[in-house]
């Protein structure tokens, strides 16, 4: 009953560290390369912001208690210290301002180490020890009221449906039982870029699907992935996969949206200890899919000139990273890569949950910088595609900080722009 | 015995002993932390993810060769280097086929090319070291076991080169005997990264391999 | 109970202790078997601790050194034995003269005074310490820092660094081993320092070499001489108070950076000379390398003396350059002001106190 804070983090740290995070604490040879892909440390040069420092806590309780020998160590007093409170708070801006989880890091990582992955774990810690920023820890209270974390009502999504039914003329059904899809949304999605809604509908229109938004469970941002909450996480997901096994779906559309695709696709089943009797396919998978199969034809290619954003969840740690090229070579006629794209591409800087937590804006900003300079690198460029609701948010701000004038623009809907009549 | 009959007989039994023990028994308490089992349907293999994994990072990738160059180059000219010198000098192969491989022996280099090797381990690893100490990041994410190791396998190769003249028998005793204090240290410090990193970079390999990637 | 659960208990009880001693009993064990199998197989050959020169195969280890080894050949060099090697050249009988002159010049001058220059070198920055203390930044530290030198730089600076001062110190055994060691530690310890040194010292010199054209080319920018460079000349670099101006790099640098890369070169190539002696016919390529190498080194070596005193000890905030690459705004103004005003735009007169925004 009486454990401390330091206690009941260092215990889940413990409980996280399993053969994979201790051969990474064992390996990381200090060699200090990953400092260099972090956009957090390159941009402000602090070299706090290094991703293995970040992880210090954790390995300190590791190499006292757990690692193989650590025993001996202690015996001749050479293990690390006990963790303590006051460390752990001053690791917090650490482990959740300034690492979005993205694993550019590991790219370079000579060890291979996945700091992303294990972040992830540390957070395990922190959040049950309830040392979690105010704006995040605002958001999961949300989700538990409202299941959004921006509070999106049931009502507001309908009046958006209502809405794009009357643009597009294409009738949108809720709850539909049997429909071979469901699609669920993030938050960002439906407040900010509701012409998605419409897109899906102009798209499986002419592709011929049936599908369906469910009114249980439409929201598919996951706060507990983000403050590494276990238990909100499953909550979450089991919400989704209850709605979609009661509606008989064959499929799960997860929206353009990075760390809601991972949520569910691959720790969903982790989380909730069983495998879907559906499968999760992510939108672009799907529009790829159906553009294969001839279902979606492309029309008349957009002209500008366009580069697209990888977003860290889906590309590197998503694995979606072909698909999204074939549709943008299929829509545009002058796509360009930018430098570094693909599996080492550098994160908006808002993944992971830093958007969502206010006191990060200004770290966030910084690190953006590190994008700007990748488009900025680009002569004459017109549009990005950015395939994820929430790096969109970030470009919109990053943007304005860097007075960059470029239009922001997801990829369904580009899809969607450029179908065949 | 002699100083050196004794640190090349007994107290190298000893060490290489605790050396192999002590290192066996930290892998395998590694290896049997386990791994979570992961039950998403997989897009690609774990198992091929774990090799391929275990190979892509010992390539850099080019966008990042712009900064990373002197570290690589640096990296690989120590870690090579002493590779080479280790198995294929000929005082070292003879030393290895006499007490450890029963006999058992392969061609050794000629002398040049031993020189050389251990010109590039040296100028590799003082690289490493300066720049250890002479960068703010490295300043803080360096701990005592960093220093020491890298001291110590500088000391084993310097205490080497002293010796090169092959004419003292107390020169090649303190050779001996840095590297019995080496092979001690090993299994309990950052040096065991020479055996970890195909476990790390296979668990990471194996976690993108079922995503259908190789970071 | 399978090996696999003697392993967990060992490790989850907290017990690893008695594991360790598990290890501890298989090591003595396996040492005692081993070195019991040693001592029946191996029995050997109580070779004197120094070969003789004439005949390394003699009977002394193995010969590792494959068939090309000359290194009996140039030590008995070093030792200023001639007449083995002069027999293998040519005109021997006119080197015998001039070598008698080259070893008089070595014994007479070098061996006698290069001690003393250091030493004397030493005494000098210890006394000049003592009465004027280390020069402070004047105006304090700022707390704000402006980029000097790269990663890059840094490590360049700091690879030519640790291999010079070994080459230093293993070349001084060398040299002065003989006059200056064997009264203390006796002839015999000096023979095997001196082997070591000398091993060392030609292993190390080809990565001096590689030190000097990184050098060279990471710090050839910004070391050409310039205008302003007259009136430091003028002013003894401030060495005796009153305001100096300079640019990135102040006279007294450029000067250091150009003797090091001159007598750096003429030392390389001297000693390129000395480890290939068969690499020039005449003898006087080889009598005129071992004089020119004693003589810059004691050069370089004085000077680096004093730069390493500047470098750390002598002036307050000068090594923060080359630990972190960023140096105090104020110790910036202060020693090279135009650089200052170049890099920051802000004029050199007017201290940059804390708080304020570059
Ligand atoms: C006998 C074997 C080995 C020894 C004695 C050894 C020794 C060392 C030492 C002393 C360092 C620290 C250098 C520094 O101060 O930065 C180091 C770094 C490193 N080692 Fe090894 N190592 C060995 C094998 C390996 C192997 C097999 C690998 C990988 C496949 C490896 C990969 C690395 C890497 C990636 C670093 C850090 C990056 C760097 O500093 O270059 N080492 N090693
Ligand atoms: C650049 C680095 C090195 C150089 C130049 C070097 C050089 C030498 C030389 C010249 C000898 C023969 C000594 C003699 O016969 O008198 C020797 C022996 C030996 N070296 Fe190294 N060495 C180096 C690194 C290492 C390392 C890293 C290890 C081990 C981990 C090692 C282990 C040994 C062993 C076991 C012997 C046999 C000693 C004996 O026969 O008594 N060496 N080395
Ligand atoms: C070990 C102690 C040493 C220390 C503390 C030291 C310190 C420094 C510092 C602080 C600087 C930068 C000065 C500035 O900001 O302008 C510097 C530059 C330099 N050092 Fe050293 N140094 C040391 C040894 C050496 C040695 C042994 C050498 C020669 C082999 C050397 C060669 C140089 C050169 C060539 C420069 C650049 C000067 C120029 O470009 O004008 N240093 N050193
Ligand atoms: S995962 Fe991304 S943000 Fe986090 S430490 Fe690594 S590079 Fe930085
Ligand atoms: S790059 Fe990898 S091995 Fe190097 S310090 Fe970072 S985490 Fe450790």
């Amino acid at each position: 009953m009486s454990q401390s804070k330091a206690e009941i983090a260092v215990e889940k740290f413990l409980e996280f560290t399993d053969g994979e995070v201790a051969s990474f604490f064992e390996s990381c040879v200090h060699c200090g390369l990953c400092a260099g892909a972090c956009p957090f440390y390159v941009s402000t040069q602090d070299p706090k912001y290094t991703p293995t420092y970040k992880l210090l806590p954790m390995v300190k309780a590791y190499k006292r208690e757990k690692a193989p020998l650590s025993k001996i160590r202690k015996m001749f007093g050479l293990a690390p210290d006990p963790v303590t409170e006051e460390e752990l708070l001053e690791w917090e801006p650490l482990v959740y301002d300034s690492c979005t989880m993205c694993g550019r890091c590991t790219t370079v990582c000579p060890m291979g180490i996945d700091i992303a992955g294990t972040i992830r774990k540390m957070r395990e810690g922190y959040a049950a020890a309830g040392l979690v920023p105010e704006g995040l820890q605002r958001s999961a209270e949300f989700v538990e009221k409202t299941s959004s974390p921006m509070g999106v009502t049931l009502k507001a999504l309908e009046a958006q449906i209502r809405h794009q039914e009357k643009e597009t003329g294409i009738p949108i059904e809720i709850d539909k039982k049997g429909a071979d899809y469901m699609a669920i949304l993030s938050s960002m999605e439906i407040m900010g870029y509701p012409e998605i809604i419409g897109a899906y509908a102009k798209l499986f229109k002419k592709a011929g699907l049936t599908w369906t938004i469910s009114s249980e469970a439409y929201e598919a941002t996951n706060v507990g992935v983000q403050i590494g909450s276990g238990p909100l996480a499953k909550s979450i997901v089991k919400r989704v996969v209850d709605a979609a096994e009661a509606l008989e779906v064959k499929y799960v559309i997860s929206p353009e949206c990075g760390h809601a695709y991972g949520a569910i696709r691959w720790a969903g089943p982790n989380l909730i200890g069983r495998q879907f009797k559906f499968d999760v396919i992510h939108i672009i998978e799907l529009l790829d899919k159906l553009r294969r199969e001839g279902r979606i034809p492309a029309g008349k290619k957009d002209g500008r000139k366009m580069t697209l954003h990888d977003p860290c969840q889906l590309v590197r740690r998503g694995g979606l990273l072909k698909e999204p090229r074939r549709l943008m070579d299929d829509s545009c006629s002058d796509f360009i890569e930018m430098e570094s794209s693909g599996i080492a591409n550098i994160c908006c800087g808002g993944g992971g949950g830093v958007s969502a937590n206010p006191r990060a804006e200004e770290l966030k900003l910084a690190a953006f910088g590190q994008k700007a300079k990748q488009l900025t690198g680009i002569d004459d460029l017109e549009v990005v595609i950015v395939p994820c609701a929430n790096c969109r948010t970030v470009f919109e701000d990053g943007l304005d900080e860097y007075e960059l004038n470029y239009e922001v623009l997801g990829l369904g809907e580009l899809v969607a722009a450029t179908l065949e009549e | 015995m002699s100083f050196l009959e004794f640190v090349e007989g007994p107290l190298f039994y000893f060490s290489g002993t605790v050396f192999v023990l002590a290192g066996l028994w930290r892998i395998i308490g590694l290896i049997r932390l386990g791994r979570r089992k992961d039950i998403s349907e997989p897009k690609g293999s774990a198992a091929a993810g774990f090799i391929r994994g275990n190979f892509r990072h010992f390539f850099p990738r080019r966008v990042f060769t712009k900064w990373m160059w002197m570290h690589i180059l640096g990296g690989y000219a120590f870690h090579i280097g002493l590779l080479v010198v280790l198995l294929f000098a000929a005082p070292h192969v003879a030393f290895l086929s006499d007490r450890i491989l029963a006999g058992f022996s392969w061609p050794a280099l000629p002398r040049w090319g031993f020189i050389i090797a251990a010109e590039f381990a040296f100028a590799g690893l003082i690289v490493l070291w300066v720049r250890r100490f002479s960068n703010p990041v490295m300043r803080l994410i360096s701990d005592w076991d960093d220093h020491i190791g890298s001291w110590l396998t500088f000391i084993v190769m310097l205490t080497g080169m002293f010796a090169l003249q092959e004419s003292h028998d107390i020169l090649r005793a303190i050779h001996m005997l840095m590297v019995d204090i080496w092979l001690l240290y090993f299994p309990f410090s950052r040096l065991m990264h020479a055996f970890t990193f195909f476990l790390s970079r296979g668990h990471t390999g194996a976690t993108y391999g079922r995503k259908g990637m190789i970071p | 109970m399978t090996p696999q659960t003697v392993f967990r208990r060992l490790q989850e009880t907290g017990q690893a202790g008695l594991g360790f001693a598990l290890i501890l009993l298989c090591a003595l064990w396996l040492t005692l078997a081993g070195s019991a199998a040693y001592a029946n197989s191996h029995v050997r050959a109580p070779d004197n601790a120094v070969n003789s020169f004439d005949d390394p195969d003699a009977d002394g280890p193995p010969n590792t050194q494959g068939s090309e080894s000359r290194s009996a050949f140039w030590s008995a060099l070093k030792q200023g034995d001639i007449a083995t090697t002069s027999s293998s050249t040519a005109d021997g009988k006119a080197m015998q003269t001039l070598g008698e002159q080259w070893r008089l010049f070595r014994t007479q001058y070098i061996l006698k005074y290069s001690g003393w220059v250091l030493v004397g070198v030493v005494g000098l920055l210890m006394l000049y310490y003592l009465v004027r203390g280390p020069m402070k930044i004047k105006a304090g530290r700022s707390g704000k820092t402006i980029h000097r030198f790269s990663t890059v730089h840094r490590v360049a600076h700091w690879f030519i660094a640790s291999v010079f001062l070994f080459l230093g110190l293993s070349g001084f055994i060398i040299m002065l081993g003989r006059p200056v060691l064997t009264p203390i530690i006796g002839r015999e310890a000096n023979a095997i320092l001196t082997s070591a040194a000398l091993q060392g010292h030609n292993l190390f010199g080809p990565l001096f070499i590689f030190g000097l054209i990184w050098m060279f080319v990471k710090f050839v920018r910004g070391n050409f001489f310039q205008m302003v460079d007259f009136k430091w000349i003028f002013k003894l670099g401030g060495l005796l108070g009153g305001h100096v101006s300079s640019k990135k790099f102040n006279f007294g640098e450029k000067a250091w950076f150009w003797l090091l890369m001159i007598v750096g070169s003429v030392m390389s190539i001297t000693g390129l000379i000395m480890l290939f002696p068969w690499l020039f016919e005449d003898l006087r390529f080889l009598q005129a390398s071992v004089i020119l190498h004693g003589l810059g080194a004691v050069t370089l070596l004085a000077v680096a003396f004093g730069h390493i005193y500047i470098g750390s000890v002598g002036m307050e905030g000068s090594l923060d350059s080359m630990l972190k690459g960023e140096v105090d705004e104020n110790w910036a103004r202060e020693h090279h002001d135009l650089w200052y005003e170049e890099v920051t735009g802000k004029p050199a007169s007017e201290p940059a106190t804390k708080g304020e925004t570059p």
